[in-house]
């Protein structure tokens, strides 16, 4: 497995890990509202990452074969995604609260920090490691 | 007045997104053409970057919809 899908599998993995905490929070405590909004931001970001990672191993697959770059990256759709997200929120306040909502979708971004930050650790403590 | 700063916030987010974008899948392409085996790399890289780079827009995108 390249480094590359080891660290799109752990991403998902830690991603799954918060919004199964997520669904406790929300079905165990009487803070329904910001655990809603939370897991709304959370879906979205999980998508905005998949796509992520899925338009970067196109890309690099079709530079590496052809020498060319082609297509894009998904950004727009990644904007969008977080606007239906917001637009939701907006619209039905008593159900997400809309602060937790933009939280959520920024949830993925602190997933990668999170996961980069560990990978830097256990290199470092490896002997061998150049 | 609300529509036009919220469209300013989001277009001048993505002005700067769009420019550090274009500077990381530039050095990547040019790594990747010259080492494809190197790709794995190179891409895990990119990814970082871009998604770091990703969130100011969508920052802007969020505020500005709540500010609306």
């Amino acid at each position: 497995m390249s480094e590359y899908e080891s660290m799109i599998r752990r991403q998902r993995k830690w991603m799954l890990y918060l919004l199964a905490i997520l669904v406790l929070g929300t079905g165990f405590t009487p803070y329904t509202e910001i655990f809603n909004g939370l897991i709304l931001g959370t879906v979205i970001s999980f998508y905005n990452l998949w796509l992520l990672q899925q338009k970067t191993n196109a890309f690099g697959k079709s530079v590496a074969e052809s020498g060319t770059a082609r297509g894009g990256l998904g950004v727009f759709s990644r904007l969008a995604a977080a606007a239906i997200g917001v637009l939701l929120a907006l619209r039905f306040p008593e159900i997400f609260h809309i602060m937790a909502v933009a939280i959520g979708i920024l949830s993925s971004y602190l997933i990668i920090l999170f996961d980069m930050l560990i990978v830097i650790i256990t290199q470092k403590k490896k002997p061998n490691n150049s | 007045m609300g529509a036009l700063a919220a469209a300013i916030a989001v277009g001048l987010a993505a002005l700067g997104a769009g420019v550090g974008n274009g500077l990381i899948v530039s050095r990547t392409v040019e790594g990747i053409a010259r080492q494809p085996e190197l790709r794995g790399q190179l891409q895990t890289t990119m990814f970082i970057g871009v998604g770091l780079v990703e969130a100011m827009p969508i920052i802007a995108v969020v505020i500005a919809l709540m500010v609306m």
